[in-house]
């Protein structure tokens, strides 16, 4: 799943400075599961808006909706001639919403309120963590199913390195080694032999950006 | 037939009272909509507050963690705030058709009621002087003190019910000449008829029924029957006339019951109460000889052992041979079960049945003779008055659909929620249940005053806290993103993944709202949001505040659970709203009352462990911090929220909001944080 969290509530505010009205629209699929842009988020955020513009005796235009995806022209299309009537939208979609947004409502501005950050899983109810850098050419067959191009700073594919103290890496001793635990892992499920092949390069060419795919090429 | 799901107060209640209504009104503090709630389905809410047998309570889940809610009591401690206060008039437009009523006891009034209430004339008639029948004369005063009853009897006399007492059905009045004067007929002259064993030596003299003794008392003019007192039977008449002797002066008073207190009808609470008083019990006895001169003066028993279950469910006693014993007596009292004059009956025509009943087509009540119905003991035999109540409401809707040529209804069936699972039930804290006060011993056996007092305000509110809400938990709707945050916050466990979208059960779900204030997609609803309306209250309190204060306005949320009383404290400034844990609010709304205008935000929470949910307050110290930060980050400044726990942190956060002055929302002008 995406992750995404919002902009510092200062950068948004001057975001949408020169706007009248402004629609602060939820995205009801990714961000919505990791909290950060759903209904709820939506409507918070508004309100944190009207407050500030109240303060500042401007106008306190700032409402509040969802809809299902941003990313989909098919979901934006429903709500077209409703998002028309404002000056400016607030995005809380990923950076893929925003965009698609901005591409199929052409007469109002859309702007991001939101950090796209990764691709993650919960780690409990209200944690993700990355665990994915969409690179392209996955190793998790060879790894345990834990990925080190992710999970390891370095992205190293034949680990540990010397910066493991103790199952923690060096870069900070929150972070995990993402190798120690690739040896567990291996070793609970007697791979261990596996684990010791040398692993080759990636194809990082697979990562060359903008990233496409054809279902049916 | 469409089954509704309702709490199993209400499935069991035979009127089907909205109990979670009313006892959530009194919880709030709303005594006066719990009235209006109760009385849309009863008349005789003191009455039934007092001497109703309330399967509610039996019924009730708050049983499987700890005790029942005392539903009675808390109907009681509603009704009695406004005794006999008509809340709903006649109809101005009414029906031609006029209807006799013959008998004026629970039945009979309740059809009485609703059917002046639907717009018919109705003529009440009555073989005594009272009208109540056995709540005036048979439930003793101490239970239900006749001035009670009189004023409810009064309002519902009052919808314009023609009243005619001293007639008794079959003498001043015959069925035929009803039904010349009346379009319809309905039939609830009761059961008053003692039911006599066939023993030797029942027509001795000292030897009564139980009904007839309990009657007397109630029309004064009964003394002691004798100084030992033996009562056969185990109903509430035996209770209520072993009672009465102890308060008469007898000085020993034994009751024979021929089952074990376990299969006894009066229930274990009555039993307590008589025996406080004095009262002796003797389990698995049944009489089987009287024996005197001219007059009583022993009863001859055998011992019982309990066999096969009755068809009632209740084990069979047989007597045990060579197990007899003798208990002296100079007086004895019948109360074995009371049965219909069958005379009355078969002289009006009406086909009798195997008790002396009245033979109905169905539950309608209809007879075999058109425009005639009947309800009640008259049908039945002897039931509790809550029932009687019910009988005579079913009566009252087949004689209007009679009247108006509507077909029988297929009733909606009310359909109990299942019990809790265990999982459930141990994540519920327990509390304990409120009893009302009792008369002291010395007085209840020399007086007939009441034993059993109303509940304080105090105690009803927090008894009214203790209803577990059942069904009025939370809703997923559609939008739905299956995040699964409200699997993962709910205290109890219950959301859990369907196919598409998470499901909440709704016999599971305790209503804390700490999922619907979680969820991100807005999806979970509960339905006591109308009950507790968060935004229009903050609009509607902020304005009165307003008023009352012009400079500085500060919003307190409390919890409930934690002030059941009312508001921790009073202050000029302070506007409070309530609500069930504060572990429902979101952080919007807690931001809301700044948007409008207040000057501070005060949260009254429980302390953590004390949380009646488990994890509200750390919820909601998790979501201030985040409001905090917002307040901050607009320029309201976040020391215009706190979350506080005693009276004196109150003051001191009124001061500190005095000092930052007015919410710069109403100025417009940004104040330093």
């Amino acid at each position: 799943m995406i992750v995404a969290e919002a902009k510092p509530f200062d950068e948004i505010k001057e975001m949408v400075n020169g706007y009248r009205k402004v629609l602060v629209l939820g995205c009801g699929s990714c961000v919505t599961v990791c909290m950060s842009g759903g209904q709820k988020e939506a409507e918070l955020l508004a309100a944190a808006l009207r407050i500030a513009r109240g303060i500042e005796r401007r106008e306190a235009t700032v409402d509040a909706k969802t809809i299902l995806r941003q990313c989909d022209e098919e979901f934006v299309r429903q709500v077209r001639d409703e998002l028309s009537s404002y000056d400016a939208v607030l995005s809380m979609a990923c950076g893929a919403g925003v965009q698609g947004m901005n591409e199929w409502l052409r007469n109002v501005p859309v702007l991001p309120a939101m950090n796209t950050r990764f691709i993650g899983l919960c780690e409990g109810q209200g944690k993700w963590v990355e665990v994915c850098a969409a690179c392209g050419d996955c190793v998790l067959g060879v790894t345990g199913g834990i990925c080190p191009v992710t999970s390891c700073p370095k992205g190293i594919l034949n680990g540990p390195c010397g910066g493991n103290k103790k199952g923690r890496c060096e870069v900070s001793p929150d972070v995990p080694c993402a190798w120690v635990l690739i040896y567990e892992r291996m070793k609970e499920r007697g791979k261990l032999e596996e684990f010791k092949k040398e692993r080759a390069a990636k194809d990082w060419s697979k990562r060359q950006r903008p990233g496409r795919y054809t279902h049916r090429p | 037939m469409r089954p509704i799901i309702v709490p199993p107060c209400q499935a069991a209640c035979p009127i089907n009272t909205d109990v979670r209504g009313y006892v959530s009104a009194i919880a709030r503090g709303d005594a006066e909509e719990a009235l209006r709630v109760i009385r849309r389905v009863n008349p005789l809410p003191s009455v039934c507050g007092r001497i109703c047998t309330r399967r509610c309570e039996t019924a009730c889940r708050r049983a499987q963690v700890d005790a029942p809610v005392a539903i009675r009591a808390l109907k009681r401690y509603a009704a009695d705030l406004a005794i006999g206060q008509s809340f709903f008039t006649r109809p101005l437009s009414s029906y031609p058709e006029k209807v006799a009523i013959v008998g004026s006891g629970p039945s009979g009034l309740v059809a009485a009621h609703d059917l002046a209430l639907l717009g018919y004339s109705v003529t009440l008639f009555e073989a005594r002087p009272v009208l109540g029948g056995l709540l005036s004369e048979g439930i003793p005063k101490y239970r239900l003190p006749k001035e009670i009853v009189q004023r409810e009897i009064g309002a519902i006399v009052s919808l314009g019910i023609e009243v005619k007492t001293g007639v008794r059905f079959g003498k001043e009045v015959s069925l035929d000449g009803l039904l010349w004067d009346f379009d319809a007929v309905f039939i609830a002259v009761g059961s008053g008829k003692g039911i006599v064993p066939q023993c030797d030596g029942v027509d001795l003299s000292g030897v009564f029924s139980g009904v007839d003794f309990l009657k007397e008392v109630d029309r004064g003019d009964r003394q002691a029957p004798g100084r030992r007192v033996v009562v056969i039977g185990g109903g509430h008449t035996a209770i209520d006339a072993a009672r009465t002797c102890i308060r008469l002066g007898v000085s020993e008073v034994t009751v024979v019951y021929r089952r074990s207190l376990e299969e006894m009808p009066a229930g274990k609470e009555e039993v307590l109460r008589a025996e406080e008083e004095g009262v002796r019990f003797v389990y698995c006895a049944a009489p089987i000889r009287f024996i005197g001169k001219t007059r009583v003066e022993r009863v001859r028993f055998a011992r019982t052992a309990l066999g096969e279950p009755e068809e009632s469910g209740r084990r069979r006693p047989v007597p045990l041979e060579g197990s007899e014993f003798d208990l002296e007596a100079d007086a004895v009292i019948l109360a074995i079960g009371y049965a219909p004059d069958a005379e009355e009956i078969k002289e009006a025509g009406l086909k009798v049945g195997e008790r002396g009943t009245i033979v109905v087509m169905d539950e309608t009540g209809a007879t075999d003779i058109t425009g005639v119905f009947a309800a009640g003991d008259v049908v039945t035999g002897p039931m509790s008055v809550v029932d009687a109540m019910a009988s005579g409401r079913k009566a009252a809707g087949a004689i209007h659909r009679y009247f108006r040529r509507i077909p029988d209804n297929a009733f909606d069936r009310l359909v109990s929620l299942r019990p809790l699972e265990t999982s459930v039930t141990a994540a519920i804290q327990k509390s304990e249940r409120q009893e009302p006060s009792l008369l002291p011993r010395e007085q209840r056996t020399t007086s007939f005053d009441e034993v059993e007092s109303a509940l304080d305000h105090e105690q009803a509110r927090r008894e009214a806290l203790r209803c577990l809400n059942c069904g009025a938990g939370a809703t997923v709707d559609g939008e739905c993103a299956a995040c699964l945050n409200c699997v993962r916050v709910c205290p109890f466990g219950i959301p859990a993944m369907g196919a598409q979208t998470v499901e909440i059960d709704v016999a599971q779900c305790q209503a804390c709202g700490i999922c619907a204030a979680e969820c991100p997609a807005c999806a979970i609803h509960l339905k006591d949001d109308a009950r507790y309306p968060m935004r229009p209250g903050v609009d509607r309190v902020l304005e009165k505040a307003r008023e009352e204060s012009p400079d500085i306005v500060v919003t307190g949320f409390y919890c409930c659970f934690r002030h059941p009383l009312g508001p921790p404290v009073e202050r000029h400034a302070l506007s409070w709203i309530p609500v069930l844990c504060l572990g429902r609010l979101r952080e919007s709304d807690i931001l809301y009352p700044f948007e409008v205008g207040a000057e501070g935000i005060l949260l009254v929470s429980c302390r953590d462990e004390e949380c009646r949910f488990g994890r509200g307050v750390r919820l909601l110290a998790e979501r201030v911090e985040r409001v905090k930060t917002i307040l901050d980050d607009t320029g309201i400044g976040g020391s215009r929220l706190s979350v506080v726990a005693g009276d004196d942190e109150c003051d001191r956060f009124i001061r500190g909001i005095e000092r930052l002055g007015i919410n710069p929302v109403r100025t417009g002008k940004r104040v330093a944080a």
